[in-house]
């Protein structure tokens, strides 16, 4: 794990609302300069809805703060900022090419220029299985690929904080390793992870601390070491 | 007997009117794509497209000249609808239903300031090219219809390349496929539909313009013309730009083709026959729907 500073994310009192339903409950979240962290509970218990008020795609109240200031609540005005997100499900373009998908990972900087050559250029060599099929339909590609292009996109834009919701969801154990190995590897050179997983065995391997949200509502930050004594993740993954 | 120059007279002529519902049809696509919205005021941008050329003219604009004003001034009345109508509506999550009556309350309000502003009395513009038809086995092609269909597939090809080669074109693209994750991108998802509105209503301008020399403008045209590119847009499969000129180039040949069998009190029949046999046989369309 990099040496940290300070708080590169501050969540405080993040409440979000389906209608009548309270999906997240004053969440509070700190995350350091370089960290990876993972939040963990179970299906329905809030973690999406915690990254989506973070990033400003669900409306919500509280603040979420990046390197001390405010964010908007605008998706894109988010990504503006530094921060990005690889959603659940993925969110790929689809019906659209493998570079197609790449180029607008790197819309801020008109997806052209000597940067993005350098940015792809360091995609394909993370993920040298995207640099073959570059002209392929991107929704052609097998879930363990999607993944990957998901998560090469958002490293398009060259992040601060990176994002991930459920990396894992519908992929085959070794891409999942893969996946979670290159995370490691990005963080290791100083970028600073929020992971959500629910398979929390494999987010404890490469997260430093973790959050464990139950009903809308972070009830334990642990630190990853003392995992195994922990009665409430146990009930909840260990059984 | 079958007169098969007057059978191909009638083709020429339905593929001509076709090509103008494709393009009403491309803009009903674009906007959808960007936003999900059907936007029924389309119709007005085509009647302000012939409208605003024919007050231009009769200003003593060149032809010219008064086409590229009235296409931007068309592209901003179209930002503007979006700005004021349809915005502060998306924003509150309006459904589909509030959309269309919304978009529909736009093109009534645009049509009864026509009116006030022109009149009531039909317009018409001098075709571009005032030369004698050219004639090929005995079909008299005359020169707006070759700027109907010159025009019109100068326009598919650079519709093409915008979506397909430029970023602003893999942006929208990328909203039509998934407004979150194009916004997680940076794209400003909102610009993307302000945009669409501006595309489509040039889009609509330039079919009147084109249309107008052969037919003529006033200010209850808007609706038809509306009604026509929303059937080229479902038949072509709706949110597939070119499946709409495909459902449009359908269209305006079932109609020619009602009138020379059966006459001309027959062509909003076979249009509406036409929307009904996609329906209930091909639902998604020649193309098969984007959504």
């Amino acid at each position: 794990m990099s040496i940290t500073t300070g708080n590169i994310l501050e969540v405080r009192g993040l409440t979000a609302r389906y209608g009548e339903v309270t999906a997240l409950r004053s969440a509070d979240l700190d995350l350091k300069e370089g960290e990876l962290i993972a939040v963990l509970g179970p299906n329905g218990a809030g973690k999406s809805t915690l990254m989506r008020s973070i990033v400003g795609l669900t409306s919500a109240s509280g603040d979420v703060r990046f390197r001390g200031e405010l964010l908007p609540r605008n998706a894109a005005a988010v990504a503006a900022r530094g921060i990005a997100l690889v959603p659940e499900g993925r969110g790929i373009f689809g019906p659209m090419s493998v570079e197609e998908n790449l180029q607008l990972g790197a819309y801020m900087i008109n997806g052209r220029g000597e940067d993005y050559e350098r940015r792809l250029s360091r995609v394909l060599t993370l993920f040298p299985r995207l640099k073959e099929r570059l002209s392929q339909a991107a929704g052609s590609m097998s879930g363990g690929e999607q993944q990957m292009l998901a998560v090469g996109r958002a490293l398009m834009a060259d992040p601060k904080l990176l994002l991930l919701d459920e990396p894992s969801l519908g992929l085959a154990p070794k891409v999942t390793a893969e996946i979670l190995e290159t995370l490691a590897e990005l963080n290791r050179s100083g970028l600073s992870v929020l992971l959500v997983e629910q398979k929390a065995p494999l987010a404890l391997k490469i997260a430093s601390r973790a959050y464990v949200v139950v009903n809308g509502r972070i009830s334990t930050e642990i630190d990853t070491k003392e995992i195994t004594s922990h009665d409430q993740l146990a009930r909840y993954y260990f059984q | 007997m079958l007169d098969l120059s007057f059978l191909g007279q009638t083709i020429l002529n339905g593929l001509s009117v076709g090509c103008i519902y494709g393009l009403i049809g491309i803009g009903f696509c674009v906007i959808y794509n960007a936003s999900g919205i059907v936007n029924f005021a389309q119709g007005a941008f085509v009647m302000l497209g012939g409208m605003i050329t024919y007050v231009l003219v009769s200003l003593n604009v060149p032809l010219i000249l008064a086409a590229a004003i009235t296409i931007i001034c068309v592209a901003l009345v179209g930002v503007i609808i979006e700005r004021i109508v349809v915005r502060p509506l998306w924003d509150r999550k309006a459904t589909m239903f509030v959309m269309i009556l919304a978009t529909l309350a736009a093109q009534i309000v645009i049509e009864r300031a026509t009116l006030i502003v022109v009149g009531d009395q039909p317009k018409s513009l001098p075709v571009f090219t005032d030369l004698p038809p050219l004639r090929l086995f005995g079909i008299a092609i005359g020169y707006q219809t070759l700027w109907i269909f010159g025009t019109s597939i100068v326009l598919i090809i650079a519709l093409g390349l915008f979506f397909q080669k430029t970023l602003v074109g893999r942006a929208m693209r990328a909203c039509a496929i998934n407004r979150e994750a194009a916004a997680l991108q940076g794209i400003q998802v909102s610009h993307m539909l302000a945009l669409s509105f501006a595309l489509s209503a040039g889009l609509g301008a330039i079919a009147g313009i084109l249309v107008t020399p052969t037919q003529f403008t006033a200010f209850n045209v808007g609706t038809p013309f509306a009604i026509s590119g929303f059937i080229a847009a479902i038949v072509g499969g709706f949110g597939r730009p070119f499946g709409a000129f495909l459902g449009g180039l359908t269209l305006g040949l079932a109609q020619a083709l009602a009138v020379y069998s059966l006459g001309s009190g027959l062509k909003n029949m076979a249009a509406l026959s036409v929307l009904l046999l996609f329906l209930f046989l091909r639902p998604s369309g020649i193309l098969g729907s984007a959504k």
